[in-house]
C-alpha cells in the first residue's frame, strides 16, 4: 500500500514537487507499477548470488597519466549563472 | 560509578596520485576555479568515470601497511545526495565490498600501549569546494573527484588523548607509506569523530558524530567538550540524541547539524558505470613488495646500530626524519653522533614551526659534511651550531667555506694554546687550587676563559689536557 | 533519380565511383527534411556546416586522398548523443539550451569515418517512453501513417531513416528503444551486445542496460554502421575488449544449418493475429531455406519487465540527479535558497514520465525497500541471463516478434503508463540479458503498417544476427 505520505517523502528524496492532485494520481500509478514489479517475487533466486563479473585491478584500469582538462570557460559555458570561471549558486552553508 | 567515553574515528585522506580518481584531470587544487576539470568531474551529461589504477594501488598499500585483509572482490557504489559541491549528485564510494578490511595500529599514551582495531579502508572521491561571497556561493570542482581513502576505526579509544595518539600514528603511517601528503591546513586529511559515553559496566550509550575536524587540536578539544556535554546531559536526566554535530573551533562548542530523523537516505547501490574489481593475490603481493620499510622495522635497525630505544622512537616517528637520518648516515657512518645532532638541533628547529610546515629541507650530504668537521675536531660545538644556523636558512651553504669565512677553525695548536693557558692559570690561583682539590667543575671555568681568549676557537678537549698538565 | 531511395551501401559505391557528390546527397536530405517537416523527426539540423563538410570530403575524395569508411554519408544522431558544439537536449525542457562541450565516442567515431552529421533526432524525454509522445518538443509521427506513433524512445531516429531524410541514424536502446520504433517504422535497428558500443558521451538513462545502435534501411547498412561505432573505449569501463569482426563478412553466408530457436514465451496471447501470421511465415521461410527450427524454453522471460522497471528506474533516478540547475540546463527563474532551486528547477524541467521513473527509482532504492526490490531484481536478472545462455547452447539465434502489435494511434496509450510499459514486453528481456538483438521488417498488416521481427543472438554474436537477417531481407526485397 502506497500512501500520499510515501509519495511526498519520495518527492522530497527526488527533489521534485507535486501538487496534491498529482501526488494522488501518482499513488495509483506507483501501485499499478509495483503490482507489475511483484513478478520478481515469483522467481526462485535462492541459489543466485550477487557476485558480478569483474575486471582486473592490475591490468584493466586507467594509468595515472594526466589528460589535458577543458578550460574553465568551457566548463561553465552552459552554467545558468557563473562568475570568474565558477558556478554561482545561492549562498549555501556547509552541510556535508 | 565513573563514566567511560567510547570513541571511533573516520579519517579521510586524499591520495597523492597524479590524476583524479575517475578522470585524467590533474589532482591539484588551489589553482583557479574549474581549471583542472573535464566533463567527467563536472558531471556533464553522458560522461563516465574511469578508475585510476594508482588510486586503487595506494589504498591497498595503506591497507597492507596497517595489516588489513585486502578483498579480492571490491565494488564501487553510489552514495546519492544533493549538494552543490557534488557534481553528479552522488559520490562514488564503497560500502559492501571495500578494498581493505580489518587491521589496526598500536598507540602509546603515558607509557601504556594499546591496539586500535580498524574496521575498513575504502576508496572514494572528494567533493568540490564552495567559495562564499556576499551575493552567493561559487562552486569550484578542481577538488571534485580527487581520490580519498576513508579509514574507519573500531570504537576502541577511550580518551581524547588516545584519539589524538591514534591520529598521529595514522598520519605518520600515511606519510611512511607515501600515499598522502596529510596537509591538515589544506584539508587533505580530515577527521570525523563518533563519540558516546556510558557508565562503567553498562552498555554503550547513544553516539553523536562530530564532522569534518581538521586539526589534532580540534579533535582533542571537541572530544573533551562533547564527552563532558554528554555526561552532563545524562546526569541531568536528559537522553543523548543520535545526531551529527558541528564543532565550532572559535567558540569551543559543538552544535546540532542534523538529527537522525532528518538524516539522509543515501540510497547506496553498485555503480553500474564501474565494473567490480578483481584484486588477485598475485597483484596484492606485488603491491606488498612496494611497501617501504615502516617505523617498527626501522626502529629495530636503529637500536641495533647502538641508538637508545627513545632516540630510535624519536627518529622513526615520521618517515621524513628516518629518511633524513639514513641519508646523513650514508655520508657519515656515526649513528649515535648523527642521531644526537638530529634529535637535539634539527628537532629544535622543527618544533619552532607549525605542524604542517615541519619539513626538513636541509641537504643531508651538506649536513654530514658539517658534522664530520665537528666530529674531527675541525670546529667545536659552538662553531657547529653557528654553521648549522646558517645552513638551516641557506640550503646551499657550504660548511667548509663557512668555517673559513667565519674563522671558526678550532685552535688545535698545543703550543699556541699552552701560551694562552699559562697566562690564565697564573691569573687565577684560586681556581687552580680548587681544581687541585678535586673540584672538577672548575675545569669549565678554564675552558670558558680559554674560549674567551681565542674567540671560541679553542679545542675544549685540548684545553682540559693542557690545564691538567700545567697545574701538576 | 532520388538518391535517398538507395541504401547507404549503394550511395557509398556511387560516391566512391564519383557518380554523386556528398554535397548533392546532403542537399537532397535537407530538401526531404523540409518536405516532411510535419513528422517532427528532428530537434536540430546543421545545414551550413553539413554542406561545408560535404564539400571538404568531396574535395578530398576527388584529390585521391584517403577518406573514412562512411565518407560523405549524411546521418542523424539521437538527441541524447553529445556532438561537440551542437545542442544535446534529450528532448527535455531541462536541457533545451545545452551545448555539448565534448563528443560521444560513437559520434567521434562516425565523424572520424567522415560521415556527416546533419541533425539530431527527436526522442522521448531522456529516452523514457515507447511512443515518442514524451518529447518536450512535441510528438514524432509515424511516416507510414502520420496518425500513429513511430514508437520510442528513438522514434525520431527511426522516423528520419524511414522517411528518407538521411541514410542512417543512431538510436539508444535501454528496453527496446531502437527495436520498437524500428519495428513500427519498418526499418532495421540493432541493439548490440551490452559493452559492444561505448556509452561515453551518451546521456545515461539506465547505465547497465543502455546501448547505442544504428537504425538503417537495410541489414547491410546496419552492419556497416556498427563496424564504425563498435569496440573498446578507454573512456567507458563497461565497453568490451572483445574483438570486433567485420560485421558485413558473413552477410551472404545464408542460413543453411543455422539453428533458429523459437520460445513460446514470445508468442503469447498478446500477439495480434497479423503479427503472429507474419512471424509464422518468416519462420516457415527459414525452415525452407535450410535452417533448423528448435523449440526453446525461457520460463522467466515474463518477469523481465518487472526486473527492468526496478533496475532501470533505480539507475535513472541516480543518473538524472545531476540535473540540478547548478552546472547547466534549466534553473528556475525564482527560488528562495539552494534546496528550493533544486526542487523548482527539476520540477519545471522534467516531464511527467521522467518524474514517474525517478520516483519509482528512489522508491526501490530507499532504505527498507532496497533488498526487496533492487537486490531481488538483480538476482532475477541473473536467472534470466542464465536462461538465455542455456538457450544459446541449443540454437544460434532466437526469433520473436519485436512488438505484439503494429504502431498504435497517437494518444492511444498516453494516459495509461502500464499499457505503455507492456509495449516493451518482448524487447526488454534482451537488455536484461545483455545480448544483441535486431529488429527488421517481416511484412505488413492490413493497414499497411510494418511488422517487426526480432533476431536475438548470444553475447557478441551480432555477426550471426546479420547473417540470418540478410538472408531474409534478400529473399523478400520485392515485398517492400
Amino acid at each position: 500500500m502506497i500512501t500520499i505520505d510515501d509519495v511526498k517523502k519520495l518527492a522530497k528524496l527526488s527533489r521534485l514537487e507535486f501538487t496534491d492532485e498529482e501526488a494522488a494520481k501518482f499513488v495509483g500509478e506507483l501501485e499499478a507499477t509495483l503490482k507489475q514489479v511483484d513478478a520478481i517475487n515469483k522467481v526462485d533466486v535462492s541459489k543466485i548470488d550477487l557476485i558480478e563479473d569483474t575486471i582486473n585491478a592490475d591490468t584493466d584500469l586507467r594509468r595515472d597519466e594526466i589528460i589535458p582538462s577543458l578550460t574553465s570557460s568551457e566548463i561553465v559555458a552552459n552554467a545558468p549563472e557563473r562568475e570568474d570561471g565558477a558556478f554561482l549558486v545561492p549562498v549555501t552553508v556547509a552541510e556535508e | 560509578m565513573s563514566w567511560k567515553t567510547v570513541i571511533g574515528l573516520e579519517v579521510h585522506s586524499e591520495l597523492n596520485t597524479k590524476t583524479k580518481c575517475f578522470c585524467g584531470c590533474k589532482n591539484e587544487f588551489g589553482d583557479k576555479p574549474n581549471t583542472n576539470c573535464c566533463p567527467v568531474c563536472t558531471a556533464m551529461p553522458g560522461a563516465l568515470p574511469v578508475l585510476n589504477r594508482d588510486a586503487v594501488e595506494r589504498a591497498i598499500l595503506m591497507g597492507l601497511a596497517v595489516g588489513c585483509k585486502i578483498n579480492n572482490y571490491s565494488v564501487f557504489e553510489r552514495k546519492n545526495y544533493f549538494y552543490p559541491d557534488l557534481a553528479k549528485a552522488y559520490q562514488i564510494s564503497q560500502l559492501e565490498y571495500p578494498l581493505c578490511l580489518g587491521g589496526g595500529l598500536e598507540i602509546e599514551v603515558d607509557g601504556v600501549k594499546k591496539f586500535i582495531r580498524l574496521n575498513r579502508i575504502h576508496l572514494e572521491e572528494d567533493a568540490g569546494k564552495l567559495i562564499h561571497t556576499s551575493h552567493g556561493s561559487l562552486v569550484d570542482y578542481n577538488r571534485g573527484g580527487v581520490p580519498l581513502i576513508e579509514i574507519v576505526s573500531e570504537p576502541d579509544m577511550n580518551s581524547a588523548e588516545e584519539a589524538v595518539a591514534y591520529l598521529e600514528k595514522l598520519r605518520s603511517t600515511l606519510l611512511y607509506v607515501g600515499v598522502s601528503d596529510c596537509k591538515m591546513q589544506e584539508g587533505s586529511i580530515r577527521f570525523d569523530v563518533n563519540i558516546s559515553v556510558n557508565r562503567e559496566g553498562e552498555p554503550l550509550g547513544t553516539r553523536t558524530e562530530l564532522k569534518n575536524l581538521n586539526s589534532f587540536k580540534a579533535v582533542l578539544r571537541a572530544i573533551k567538550y562533547e564527552s563532558a556535554r554528554q555526561i552532563e546531559e545524562l546526569e541531568a536526566g536528559r537522553p543523548i540524541i543520535q545526531e551529527t554535530r558541528r564543532w565550532d573551533d572559535e567558540k569551543g562548542k559543538t552544535y546540532t547539524m542534523r538529527t537522525k530523523e532528518d538524516s539522509q537516505d543515501y540510497r547506496y547501490f553498485p555503480d553500474p558505470d564501474l565494473i567490480p574489481l578483481n584484486v588477485t593475490d598475485k597483484y596484492i603481493e606485488s603491491i606488498r613488495q612496494k611497501l617501504p620499510k615502516l617505523a617498527p622495522e626501522r626502529k629495530k635497525e636503529y637500536i641495533s646500530l647502538g641508538l637508545t630505544e627513545q632516540d630510535a622512537t624519536l627518529l622513526t616517528n615520521e618517515r621524513e626524519y628516518a629518511d633524513f637520518f639514513e641519508a646523513v648516515l650514508r655520508e657519515l657512518n656515526e649513528p649515535k653522533f648523527v642521531c644526537n645532532w638530529i634529535t637535539a638541533e634539527v628537532f629544535k628547529k622543527l618544533n619552532a614551526l607549525e605542524v604542517d610546515d615541519r619539513k626538513i629541507t636541509l641537504n643531508p650530504a651538506l649536513l654530514a659534511k658539517m658534522l664530520k668537521l665537528y666530529k674531527d675536531g675541525e670546529i667545536n660545538q659552538a662553531g657547529a651550531r653557528k654553521i648549522f644556523d646558517i645552513m638551516w636558512n641557506d640550503l646551499t651553504a657550504n660548511p667548509e667555506k663557512l668555517v673559513n669565512e667565519l674563522g671558526l677553525k678550532q685552535m688545535n695548536d698545543t703550543n699556541e694554546l699552552r701560551a694562552v693557558l699559562e697566562r690564565i692559570v697564573n691569573d687565577n690561583p684560586k681556581a687552580v687550587s680548587e681544581l687541585k682539590a678535586g673540584n672538577e667543575k672548575t675545569m669549565a671555568f678554564f675552558v670558558g676563559q680559554a674560549m674567551k681568549a681565542t674567540q671560541g676557537k679553542a679545542n675544549p678537549k685540548l684545553v682540559a689536557d693542557i690545564v691538567r698538565e700545567l697545574i701538576k | 533519380m532520388k538518391y535517398l531511395d538507395l541504401s547507404l551501401s549503394e550511395v557509398l559505391d556511387l560516391l566512391n565511383a564519383g557518380k554523386v557528390s556528398s554535397v548533392e546527397l546532403v542537399t537532397e536530405c535537407f530538401d526531404r527534411i523540409n518536405e516532411t517537416s510535419d513528422l517532427n523527426a528532428l530537434n536540430s539540423t546543421y545545414k551550413d556546416e553539413a554542406i561545408k563538410r560535404a564539400r571538404e570530403i568531396d574535395e578530398r575524395r576527388k584529390n585521391g586522398e584517403s577518406v573514412g569508411a562512411l565518407a560523405g554519408i549524411p546521418i542523424v544522431l539521437k538527441d541524447n548523443i553529445n556532438y561537440l558544439g551542437t545542442k544535446t537536449t534529450c528532448a527535455s525542457k531541462f536541457l533545451e539550451n545545452f551545448v555539448s562541450p565534448y563528443s560521444a565516442t560513437c559520434a567521434e567515431r562516425l565523424h572520424a569515418a567522415d560521415a556527416i552529421v546533419i541533425g539530431k533526432a527527436n526522442m522521448d524525454e531522456f529516452a523514457m517512453g515507447s511512443s515518442n509522445e514524451n518529447s518536450a518538443f512535441g510528438a514524432v509521427k509515424n511516416p507510414v501513417d502520420n496518425t500513429r506513433v513511430p514508437g520510442g524512445s528513438s522514434g525520431g531516429s527511426a522516423c528520419t531513416v524511414a522517411a528518407r531524410q538521411c541514410f542512417a541514424a543512431l538510436g539508444t536502446d535501454t528496453g527496446g528503444s531502437i527495436r520498437e520504433p524500428s519495428s513500427f517504422c519498418g526499418v532495421v535497428g540493432i541493439k548490440p551486445t551490452y559493452g559492444r558500443v561505448s556509452r561515453y558521451g551518451v546521456v545515461a538513462f539506465a547505465s547497465s542496460l543502455d546501448q547505442v545502435g544504428p537504425i538503417t534501411r537495410t541489414v547491410r547498412d546496419n552492419a556497416m554502421m556498427l563496424n564504425v561505432i563498435s569496440g573498446a573505449d578507454e573512456h567507458d569501463m563497461t565497453s568490451s575488449r572483445v574483438s570486433v569482426p567485420d560485421f558485413t563478412s558473413k552477410l551472404e553466408a545464408g542460413v543453411k544449418g543455422i539453428k533458429i530457436g523459437v520460445a513460446k514465451q514470445f508468442f503469447t496471447d498478446a500477439l495480434s493475429g497479423e503479427v503472429r501470421n507474419a512471424l509464422d511465415k518468416a519462420i516457415e521461410w527459414y525452415k525452407n531455406a535450410g535452417a533448423e527450427i528448435v523449440e526453446i524454453d525461457l520460463p522467466s522471460l515474463v518477469t523481465a519487465l518487472a526486473v527492468y522497471y526496478v533496475i532501470s528506474s533505480a539507475e535513472a533516478a541516480s543518473n538524472l540527479a545531476r540535473f540540478d540547475g547548478v552546472k547547466y540546463g534549466r534553473r528556475a527563474p525564482e527560488y528562495t535558497d539552494i534546496v528550493d532551486l533544486y526542487f523548482k528547477s527539476r520540477t519545471q524541467g522534467f516531464g511527467a514520465e521522467v518524474k514517474r521513473r525517478i520516483m519509482l527509482g528512489n522508491y526501490v532504492l530507499s532504505s527498507g525497500y532496497y533488498d526487496a526490490f533492487y537486490r531481488k531484481a538483480k538476482r532475477v536478472q541473473k536467472v534470466i541471463r542464465n536462461e538465455f545462455n542455456e538457450a544459446f547452447k541449443l540454437c544460434d539465434v532466437l526469433i520473436s516478434p519485436t512488438t505484439a502489435t503494429t504502431a498504435f494511434k497517437l494518444g492511444e496509450k498516453a494516459n495509461d503508463c502500464v499499457a505503455m510499459y507492456l509495449t516493451d514486453i518482448f524487447t526488454v528481456p534482451i537488455n536484461i540479458a545483455g545480448v544483441p538483438a535486431l529488429s527488421m521488417p517481416c511484412g505488413k498488416d492490413a493497414n499497411g503498417l510494418p511488422i517487426g521481427m526480432q533476431i536475438i543472438a548470444k553475447h557478441f554474436d551480432e555477426e550471426t544476427i546479420y547473417q540470418v537477417a540478410n538472408a531474409f531481407e534478400t529473399a523478400h526485397k520485392e515485398d517492400k
